[in-house]
């Protein structure tokens, strides 16, 4: 009888629960596609391909697949596998990425592992957690004293503010991170972001994003580095 | 936030907070363009070591200020009572911040850097806080140089000096420095060294806060050293020693100098056909 109730109770407060969190930015299996026209002081000028594929598997899990073609002869790599949890107010994710950037014009090849806790609301995103660097020189031979370089630990940092509910029809946001889809900076090497939607019908999403990189802000000599302008469609299944 | 920048107004302040959002004076493309009309009207350096093997002391960070500068003291005594031909480094951080530089001219005594037994000086980023990119000229001249070290006519070591203080080196200097090394690569030197302030990688938590160059920064300027076959990179910084072997270029990174933090070394780097390293204590006060 004890387990029966509580049973019954369990189930009206997840009912209750879901009722009040119908989730956030509604998602779907999606493919995105975008171009980017980006500037920093090593490449100069250059463009970027990006081809982006979410899969919400199930309420609980979804996972994120990106690949990023550059003319700056760099091309990128992202896999992200995302567990979450409803919780009366918004949403707990756990998340587990792995980035790969082919730097070909440098023969250099960059991989990163991250894990991190995030906390969802309608207007906040907030992710906190580690990770770790492998450089490795493509032509590096075995028989020298050459190495790779491994950075054990870095701190991953997102905070992400929305001006409307993440599940509306149209959104602005600004963000500041050391992280975006392609790239994880050194933990002293923050980006800020601008992101915008507009859900032009019910599978079509325009998406727009702006991305500023200072450096040498901790070395209490902020100047400008690069910025990204990033333009595309999303289709929703 | 507001108590940070409101430090600013503090003539003894050693952040200067606006430079976390801001420049906080000429930019290094500026900068490289004052150091490079400079040495032109200079000419080049030739310091005639009268051996095939000599001795470089090497420090960094030294953080001075107008209370102290014991370990700097000490660097510099070592380095002056050393009978060996020899020459000496300072990566950068010479003092903590402004109204210090004429600390470091009573100490290092800098006509400039024309002369056999002086300190060449590369800029840190506590050397150009507040705006001091103008007093630091006065005394150093030149941001971006490079020297070499002969044996009468016959050449041994070539050094090139860059300026990493904001954490990048900007466009310009990165085009001279690949044409400078396309040139000078090829007319014999025994070895190429490349010293600057900024630290390229991020090992361990030992540096604190400080920022390295962006990662695109990072391997655009490692892949530059490994092509034109530069042996070395030495700097400071982070204030703990480290070193790194990365496509075929040695990086090595120094202990700092400052008086108030514990276990700090200068280098003394032995220049012959191979180059072979001593790490020397400070003497604790």
């Amino acid at each position: 009888m004890k387990k029966t109730l509580l049973f019954l109770l369990l189930s009206a407060l997840s009912a209750a629960l879901s009722a009040a969190n119908p989730g956030f930015g509604d998602r779907r299996y999606s493919v995105l596609g975008m171009v980017e026209y980006s500037y920093n002081k090593t490449w100069g000028h250059h463009a970027n391909f990006d081809i982006q594929s979410l899969m919400p598997i199930n309420p609980h899990f979804e996972m994120e697949a990106r690949l990023q073609f550059s003319t700056a002869n760099v091309h990128s790599g992202a896999l992200q596998l995302r567990p979450k949890f409803e919780l009366p107010v918004g949403e707990l994710f756990l998340e587990t990425d792995v980035y790969y950037r082919a730097f070909a014009r440098n023969r250099i090849g960059d991989i990163t592992a991250a894990l991190g806790v995030g906390y969802r609301m309608d207007y906040v995103s907030i992710t906190l957690g580690v990770f770790s660097r492998v450089i490795d020189d493509w032509n590096r031979s075995w028989y020298t004293d050459d190495n790779f370089v491994v950075e054990p630990f870095n701190l991953l940092y997102r905070i992400e503010v929305f001006c409307r509910p993440q599940n509306n029809n149209w959104n602005l946001s600004f963000m500041f991170s050391n992280i975006d889809d392609y790239q994880m900076e050194r933990m002293w090497q923050p980006l800020f972001g601008i992101g915008a939607w507009y859900d032009i019908n019910e599978h079509w999403r325009l998406n727009f994003m702006a991305q500023c990189k200072p450096t040498g802000m901790f070395h209490l000599d902020a100047t400008f580095y690069g910025a990204t302008g990033r333009v595309g469609f999303t289709y929703r299944f | 936030m507001m108590l940070l920048f409101a430090s600013c107004a503090n003539e003894d302040s050693t952040l200067d907070m606006k430079g976390l959002i801001s420049p906080n004076g000429p930019t290094v493309g500026t900068r490289f363009e004052q150091s490079m009309a400079y040495n032109a009207t200079r000419g080049e350096m030739h310091l005639d070591m009268q051996a095939d093997d000599y001795s470089i002391y090497v420090c960094t960070d030294s953080h001075i200020t107008r209370k102290t500068h014991r370990n700097l003291d000490y660097f510099i005594a070592q380095y002056r009572a050393e009978t060996a031909p020899k020459l000496a480094l300072h990566l950068g951080d010479v003092i903590d911040a402004q109204k210090n530089f004429p600390c470091a001219d009573s100490i290092l005594h800098f006509p400039g850097q024309t002369i056999k037994d002086t300190v060449f000086v590369t800029p840190g980023n506590h050397d150009i806080y507040f705006k001091q990119w103008d007093i630091y000229r006065d005394f150093f001249k030149s941001s971006v140089y490079w020297f070499d070290t002969r044996n009468g006519t016959k050449k041994l070591d070539l050094f090139i000096c860059l300026d990493s203080a904001e954490g990048e080196l900007g466009v310009a200097q990165m085009n001279w420095l690949r044409a400078f090394l396309d040139e000078k690569s090829k007319e014999g030197y025994r070895r190429i060294i490349v010293f600057s302030h900024t630290h390229l990688w991020k090992l361990d938590a030992s540096q604190g806060h400080t920022s390295n160059m962006a990662l695109e920064a990072t391997y655009e300027f490692t892949s530059l050293l490994a092509q034109y076959g530069v042996e070395c990179y030495w700097c400071g910084h982070q204030h703990a020693r480290q070193l790194v072997r990365f496509k075929g270029v040695t990086y090595r990174v120094l202990n700092a100098t400052k008086d108030s933090e514990s276990g700090q070394s200068y280098m003394i780097a032995h220049m012959g056909e191979h180059i072979t390293y001593d790490y020397i204590d400070y003497p604790k006060e």
